[in-house]
């Protein structure tokens, strides 16, 4: 979230696309209650199903799943022709006004496609979708490697041209605009099946946002996101708010509702491949060494300091074994070649290549996309080990359905985990607010934390590797697990916070902090003259853990606080936990002001900037170089935030701005264009590219039953959506085993509309079977009025749904709904197609 | 005695062996009731409360067994002295109706062991409350009433005697109890005006059960007669029964004459042609079993015929039967939930086992006790 | 203590259950075996082991779309509730500060206390024998909790603000107040207010009452009539009856005495 939870009650009007906020993060709703009773605001649900949040919203429309591309579009359509931006915001605060290469074609143009696609590799030459720029010489002081002296040198820099109207056609914003004047209400209601007036009620509402004294939020979760243009889909949102100016201020923002209570902790910390802790990227085989892999930096924003950020990491992890002269054990680390998500990891066990796995804490024989599949490949492990509360699906996935135990020779073995209750440590919530928890139970029989596992795991493969004295083995060895015995998490806590390793100093010897104590604040990372004297496990966590006022005069690490002052009016509660980065309640929260620094609006103020102390203040911690004029100018000889201007609040950007336009990062363009889903059942009416065109397809056993066959709509005409519902968590486990929750939701079931039903014969508490190109599954049908048929495209097409919630274990039993889904993902994440895919119904 | 007849005949008459089974089987169910509580035998549920023993063994047992003070006080308070040969077959019959209908209790109360606590925790708000106390009081005055019957057979005169001289406050207490409960089995349901059907619900309802209750009394006596007239091989007091019978109409017409008179006065005749489930057992009852019986009662020909007797006798108990069923289980509750009761095999179970032992226990008192006195006039006898 | 009482607000809730869990981890109540039937309402209805069920109904209101109304089933802490009229022994009875509790050792298990609740809330352990000793069950209003200053549980739990815990009269005037707010939010009418002379559980909703599961009630209480049989009628039929009958009996009997000294018949 760049907002908080309880933020949300500051807003005007809050927008859940794709999320179902009462039911899968109930206690959202109160402050959207709030929000709603205190300032009038308009709670809106765009979701393809009435679900238990549609029930509570001032306003409910429907739109076939997989189409938010063109929903989203329509309304920033519907923001620019009707000038409801907050032009000044767009001109200052994002690259509206940036120059973009003139080969730029877009797939206005292209039918579907941006210049540079290669149809053989599936990928864009992003060549023609970069910035103009101009090359500038500039005098630039630099300390000479060799000699330690500081030199004066030219140097030439390219510098990213900007227009000066929004009306230049090489400009982002022209670009959008033409890019999104296809999105009209007519297009909206052909692709998505969203009636018109419907469409315009939500974008009257919300764009009203745009207003400078008003603020909109965006609610969203999987409902975005799993999709194979998921992250487009999210892009689509941020970009909206960036029109409408609703980013940086109290009551906007675009809020990931997240998921697993610490999801955003662990991926804070880098529980995916692609990052290291604290969003640092994985070193990959072209990063020869820590010079390349530093390269890889921008060095005209925050970002700078990485190089840094990774090298007090390194100190944590290797301590003593990692030094100046061995890159700080760059070497060390793992490079990656290629994409190491889950489904491609699944695609190799399935061919054999993954000899063993270890779980913690998932369950991937009911969650993961084809689940069938999966747990066919788990079929090719030798030893799998699961580290767990239950005795989930996944360690018994050689009882599953239509597996036949004796055949299976991978070796299970089930660790008993102690779970959140009955260990101490901190979370992180959605809103970057990590608190501690304390112990308040123990763990039954021989359950353990997981730190008490992996620290026996960890240990038990150094002692196989002491006698070693090949380097390769020397990661291992030289390891630092300095937690105890018996693992204190405080340690932990203490490494991923920060100390100082030996006296921290700045470039003037001035010592910032002496060794063995915290660091305060990451800050001090940056500052530091070496951060090789500081072992910091999470950069974005630095003064977490940090002896802090909680508001009363007590002192405690800032993560244990419970303190419940609050100097704002916006309830940011700067005195309970610990927000990454800084305690920051609000990140770009220097948008909350004008480019003068003053704030949009009384109602909205944030921080601005005090022209007589010469610095920002305001409620919450400024997210911007704290001194940094307004009116400062950009210094192309500087790097770092030196090189942005007083008026870029974007500081982790290379051009300080929020981009309308992403020139990189994004495989599949730099504006969100709507392709189907991998099973739709209609042809693109947008463009005559039917998919995203940069999916990676795994043609695995096609033909065969487990495989990932396509489905086609001429077999599988209903499209159908997976998703949560309250009672239930996740695979499972952790509901299904409780009787109480059992109870509430006893069984497999299928939402399916009246009029579908009734044309299937289907009655109301009818067993019906559900098939698709993967596999077929029996539950009980829930004839419900919540799920309508849309008319797409002047065709009319059904949905379904159901929970994924089921497997064979526990006190309420169902079949497998992920035994359907594809194994397919996201054009850039991976993260599984779960929220389309094509299916047909009949009475069992 | 003929020793030859008496040795062709079975040791065990089958009637005996079939009412045998049936109190047995009453009683091994009634058993598992106690050890596995109400669900284990019975489909009652949150949804009814009551079922087939409080409609049918409760509020039909009590409503049957109103004979005993209808003839009671026709006899002892209204100077009826010729239908005194009808009095004790028709308190027998009465107190033995009130004993089954405590052990029916006993098997559908859920803490039957409690059932006592009438007595010490008083609620006079309970309409239950008083039907209670009324069925405990009316029970012992009936025993007492039937008690000169045993003192004879056991030649114990002195208890007899001073039975005796309380005859007529008995009979003054008999006859109020059983107004009073009688027409408070109706007062129960008068705090569901929401749930019960408009049709069937009235503040009147104690009302009209009192007045079903009277009518049913003389009719019971009639059916109790004729059955025991034949198992017994005696002769029919059908000159009686006719002259009981004779009152019958006006009883019937007064309730007529109330149920329509309190639809119209709560403006709710409109209900009656509403032709649903509800109005249709309206209509049964009033036509079919209180209008045709008042006719039929009220022509000398039926009433001096015992099969026409007889049958009209059966039609208001019928009607009683239909209205109590009616009141208490199906005009009442959501009609979502009606499909939820439908009373257990066992249910059924319990009632004839409880019905076998009280027709057990009749079939031993008429054999041991002097029950049916002669029709004429004997000075001996008259006094039971 | 003051009335206390319970403010339900279906415009708020979002039927996520938590309070019917609550209930059951508060009161420590066993979960049953359910079936999916087609609904999301589960447990069917309140029982001996849950006291307190969401329902779930859903609403076509033609064009103005669809409401899917969630409505909370549990004891209504009756101000005047006629299960304590209804109960032969007291075993059920009204605290001075709202809530309807049970007596267990009291109770005989004749269960008119389910027949008279117009809200179908006391249930019966059907599954208990003599010597587990069957009770009714519902709602205690967490009387444990609130003697220990404490919200009921459910309240407690409620993360969408639907619930509200706190004084009768105060949560109409919240009640009321939202009305007023917010007309275009809700139906004008505070259920619960005057319905059946008054209950602790007090409804503000954006759907008709019926769809809540509530049933449409007189404002008078629902044992008005039995009790005014009780108190009045009874007594009155009783001292009628005793006088009646004696007189009738004492005029039977005269005349029988005349007409047998006329006739010379005998008589005692
Ligand atoms: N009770 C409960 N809470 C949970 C969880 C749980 O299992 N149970 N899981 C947690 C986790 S890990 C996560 S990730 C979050 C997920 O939280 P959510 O994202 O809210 O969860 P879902 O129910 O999967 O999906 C949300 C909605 O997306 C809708 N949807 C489907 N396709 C589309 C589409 O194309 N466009 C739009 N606009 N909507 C679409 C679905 O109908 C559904 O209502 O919940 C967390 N909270
Ligand atoms: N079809 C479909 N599939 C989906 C989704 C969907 O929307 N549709 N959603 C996807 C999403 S968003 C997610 S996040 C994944 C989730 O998929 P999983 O993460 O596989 O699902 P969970 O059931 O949350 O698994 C967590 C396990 O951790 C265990 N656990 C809990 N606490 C602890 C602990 O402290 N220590 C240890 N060792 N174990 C613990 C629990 O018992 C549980 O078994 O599923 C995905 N799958
Ligand atoms: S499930 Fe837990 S984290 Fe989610 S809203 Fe409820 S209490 Fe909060
Ligand atoms: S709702 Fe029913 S059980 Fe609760 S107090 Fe009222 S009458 Fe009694
Ligand atoms: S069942 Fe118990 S609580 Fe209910 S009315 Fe009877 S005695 Fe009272
Ligand atoms: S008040 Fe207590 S007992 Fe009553 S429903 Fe709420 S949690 Fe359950
Ligand atoms: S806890 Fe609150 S929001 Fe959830 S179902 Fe209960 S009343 Fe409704
Ligand atoms: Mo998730």
């Amino acid at each position: 979230m760049t907002n908080d939870w309880t933020d949300i009650k500051n807003s005007d009007c809050i927008l859940v696309p794709g999320a179902n906020p009462a039911e899968n993060h109930p206690a959202s709703m109160a402050w959207v209650n709030e929000a709603r009773d205190k300032r009038g605001a308009k709670l809106i649900v765009v979701d393809p199903r009435f679900t238990r949040t549609a029930a509570t919203a001032d306003l409910y429309v429907p739109l076939r799943s997989g189409t938010d591309i063109v929903f989203l579009g329509g309304l920033m359509n519907y923001a620019i022709q009707n000038k409801l931006y907050n032009e000044e915001y767009v001109k200052y605060y994002t690259n509206a006004l940036t120059l973009v290469n003139t080969d730029f074609e877009g797939p206005a143009d292209l039918d579907g496609l941006f210049s540079g696609y290669d149809a053989e590799k599936r990928a864009y030459d992003t060549t023609t979708w970069q910035y103009q720029t101009e090359k500038q010489t500039v005098t630039v002081t630099e300390t000479d490697p060799d000699t330690g002296e500081e030199v004066t040198v030219e140097k030439e820099v390219s510098v990213i041209k900007q227009a000066t109207s929004l009306d230049d056609p090489n400009c982002v914003f022209a670009h959008l605009k033409k890019h999104y004047a296809r999105f009209t209400p007519e297009v909206v209601e052909q692709v998505c099946g969203t009636p018109k007036d419907k469409f315009l009620q939500v974008a009257e509402t919300f764009c009203a946002t745009g207003a400078v004294d008003k603020s909109g939020t965006i609610m969203y979760a999987m409902g975005q996101t799993q999709h194979t243009v998921g992250t487009q889909n999210v892009r689509s949102m941020a970009m909206l708010q960036l029109l409408l100016g609703n980013i940086g201020i109290p009551g906007g923002g675009v809020n990931a509702l997240r998921g697993e209570s610490n999801v955003q902790g662990s991926t804070d910390m880098a529980l995916l491949f692609h990052i290291l802790p604290g969003y640092l990227g994985t070193p990959r085989d072209v990063d020869v060494d820590f010079a390349a892999y530093s390269r890889r930096f921008d060095t005209t924003s925050y970002w700078v300091n990485g190089p840094r950020f990774f090298t007090s990491l390194m100190k944590a992890w290797y301590g003593d074994a990692a030094t100046k002269d061995n890159d700080y054990a760059y070497d060390y680390v793992p490079k990656i070649t290629g994409n190491y998500s889950w489904i491609t990891l699944f695609e190799a066990m399935y061919g054999g290549n993954i000899k063993g796995m270890v779980c913690m804490g998932q369950n991937p024989a009911v969650g993961g996309p084809n689940a069938r599949f999966e747990r066919k490949a788990m079929e090719n492990l030798e030893w799998l080990v699961v580290m767990d509360l239950f005795e989930t699906e996944t360690a018994s996935f050689w009882k599953g359905p239509a597996v036949q135990p004796k055949d299976i020779k991978t070796e299970v073995f089930l660790l008993p985990a102690a779970d959140a209750l009955e260990k101490a440590g901190s979370i992180v919530t959605s809103g970057r607010r990590s608190q501690w928890r304390p112990q308040i139970a123990a763990p039954p029989g021989e359950a353990k934390y997981d730190i008490w596992i992996l620290t026996r795991l960890a240990n038990a493969l150094k002692d196989v590797y002491a006698p070693s004295s090949d380097s390769k083995d020397s990661p291992i060895i030289d390891l630092v697990w300095d937690y105890g015995d018996e693992p204190d998490v405080e340690l932990v806590a203490r490494e991923v916070n920060g100390y100082a390793l030996e006296d921290v100093k700045d470039s003037s010897d001035k010592v910032l902090v002496n060794k063995g104590e915290l660091i305060a604040t990451f800050g001090t990372i940056a500052s530091a003259a070496d951060p090789g004297t500081i072992a910091c496990g999470n950069w974005l966590f630095g003064g977490y853990f940090y002896p802090t006022d909680d508001g009363t005069g007590a002192v405690m690490p800032a993560v244990k606080r419970r303190g419940q002052k609050d100097p704002s009016p916006y309830g940011f509660y700067p005195y309970w936990g610990f927000t990454w980065p800084a305690n920051r309640r609000i990140i770009y929260n220097r948008a909350s002001a004008r480019p003068d620094g003053t704030p949009w609006s009384e109602d909205k103020k944030v921080i601005w900037w005090d022209g007589d102390a010469g610095k920002w203040t305001g409620y919450d911690v400024p997210d911007f170089s704290a001194t940094k004029a307004p009116d400062a100018k950009a210094d192309p000889a500087k790097t770092g935030l030196g090189a942005q201007a007083g008026t870029d609040p974007f500081i982790m950007q290379s051009d300080g701005k929020g981009w309308l336009f992403a020139p990189v990062k994004l495989n599949e363009g730099p504006f969100p264009e709507h392709y189907e889903p991998l099973e739709s059942p209609i042809e693109n009416p947008i463009s005559s590219v039917q998919n995203n065109p940069v999916i990676k397809l795994w043609d695995t056993d096609r033909g065969e039953d487990v495989g990932d066959n396509v489905g086609t709509a001429d077999q599988f005409p209903i499209i159908c959506s997976t998703y949560r519902v309250c009672e239930h968590w996740q695979a499972g486990a952790m509901s299904r085993t409780l009787p109480w929750l059992a109870e509430c939701q006893p069984d497999m079931f299928l939402e399916i509309g009246e009029e579908l039903a009734q044309e299937k014969g289907i009655n109301n508490g009818d067993q019906v079977v559900v098939s698709s190109a993967r596999g077929r599954i029996q539950m009980v049908a829930v004839v419900t009025k919540r799920w309508r048929p849309f008319t797409v495209d002047g065709k009319k097409v059904h949905q379904v749904g159901m929970p994924w919630h089921f497997g064979w274990q526990g006190v309420a039993t169902g079949e497998v709904a992920n035994d359907l889904t594809a194994h397919v993902g996201d054009g850039n994440t991976m993260i599984p197609e779960y929220k389309v895919f094509l299916v047909d119904v009949k009475k069992a | 005695m003929n020793m030859g007849i008496a040795l062709r005949r079975p040791p065990i008459a089958p009637a005996a062996v079939v009412l045998g089974a049936l109190m047995l089987l009453g009683f091994v169910v009634a058993l598992i009731r106690y050890a596995s509580g109400l669900g284990a035998i019975s489909n009652l549920n949150d949804n009814y409360g009551w079922g087939l023993w409080i409609s049918f063994d409760l509020l039909c047992g009590v409503a049957l067994a109103s004979g005993a003070f209808v003839t009671t006080s026709i006899v002892v308070l209204f100077g009826g002295e010729r239908y005194r040969p009808l009095i004790r077959p028709a308190i027998l019959t009465g107190f033995l109706g009130y004993l089954m209908v405590i052990l029916a209790l006993l098997v559908d109360l859920g803490r039957p062991e409690r059932i006592w606590y009438l007595i010490i925790f008083w609620n006079h708000h309970s309409v239950m409350f008083e039907v209670g106390w009324c069925v405990m009081l009316y029970t012992f005055v009936l025993a007492l009433e039937f008690s000169p019957l045993v003192f004879t057979r056991l030649g114990l005169q002195p208890p007899h005697r001073l039975i005796h001289a309380f005859i007529v406050p008995l009979a003054v207490a008999g006859a109020t109890l059983s107004t009073l409960h009688q027409s408070s089995l109706g007062s129960l349901y008068t705090i569901l005006p929401d749930q019960l059907d408009k049709i069937w619900y009235t503040p009147l309802l104690p009302l009209m059960f009192w007045l079903t209750a009277v009518a049913v009394g003389p009719a019971m006596v009639i059916l109790e007669s004729t059955i025991s007239s034949r198992v017994f091989r005696r002769g029919l007091e059908l000159d009686l029964l006719g002259g009981l019978a004779r009152w019958i109409p006006f009883i019937l017409a007064a309730y007529i004459l109330v149920k329509f008179g309190d639809l119209a006065g709560s403006g709710e005749l409109d209900l009656l042609v509403d032709w649903n489930l509800e109005s249709g057992l309206f209509w049964l009852e009033v036509m079919g079993f209180a209008f045709l019986p008042m006719v039929l009662f009220s022509l000398p020909a039926v009433r001096q015929s015992n099969a026409w007797l007889l049958f009209s006798a059966l039609l208001v108990i019928s009607g009683v039967i239909l209205s109590r069923f009616a009141v208490s289980l199906i005009a009442i509750g959501r009609p979502e939930f009606a499909a939820s009761y439908v009373p257990h095999p066992l249910e059924f179970a319990v009632t004839i086992g409880i019905i076998a032992w009280g027709v057990a226990v009749f079939w031993f008192a008429a054999r041991y006790l002097p029950l049916f006195v002669k029709h004429t006039h004997s000075p001996a006898g008259e006094q039971a | 203590m003051a009335k206390m009482a319970i403010l339900f607000d279906a415009f708020r809730c979002t039927g996520c259950r938590g309070c019917q869990v609550a209930c059951k981890q508060w009161n420590d109540l066993p979960a049953e075996e359910t079936r999916n039937t087609g609904s999301y309402q589960n447990p069917p209805r309140v029982s001996a082991d849950t006291w307190l069920v969401m329902q779930f109904r859903e609403v076509d209101n033609g064009d103005d779309g669809l409401a899917w109304a969630f409505g909370r089933h549990a004891c209504m802490h009756c101000v005047h509730p006629a299960c304590v009229s209804a109960c032969p022994v007291g075993a059920l009875y009204k605290t001075d500060e709202g809530p309807v509790l049970y007596h267990n050792d009291r109770c005989i298990g004749c269960r008119y206390c389910m027949l008279a609740c117009p809200f179908e809330i006391p249930t019966f352990q059907w599954n208990e024998g003599l010597f587990e000793g069957a009770e009714i069950k519902k709602c205690t209003f967490c009387i444990d909790r609130l003697s220990a200053g404490m919200e009921p549980a459910c309240v407690h739990t409620c993360p969408s603000g639907a619930l509200m815990f706190g004084e009768r009269d105060e949560l109409i005037s919240v009640a009321e107040a939202r009305i007023q707010e917010h007309p275009e939010r809700y139906i004008d009418h505070v259920y619960g207010k005057d319905e059946a002379g008054g209950t602790s559980l007090l409804y503000i909703s954006p759907v008709p009452f019926q769809e809540l599961g509530l049933p449409e009630l007189g404002t008078e209480p629902i044992q008005e009539k039995s009790e005014d049989i009780m108190t009045k009628a009874t007594p009155a039929v009783l001292v009628t009856m005793l006088v009646g009958l004696s007189g009738i009996y004492w005029v039977v009997k005269r005349r029988q005495e005349m007409m047998g000294k006329k006739t010379g018949a005998r008589g005692r």
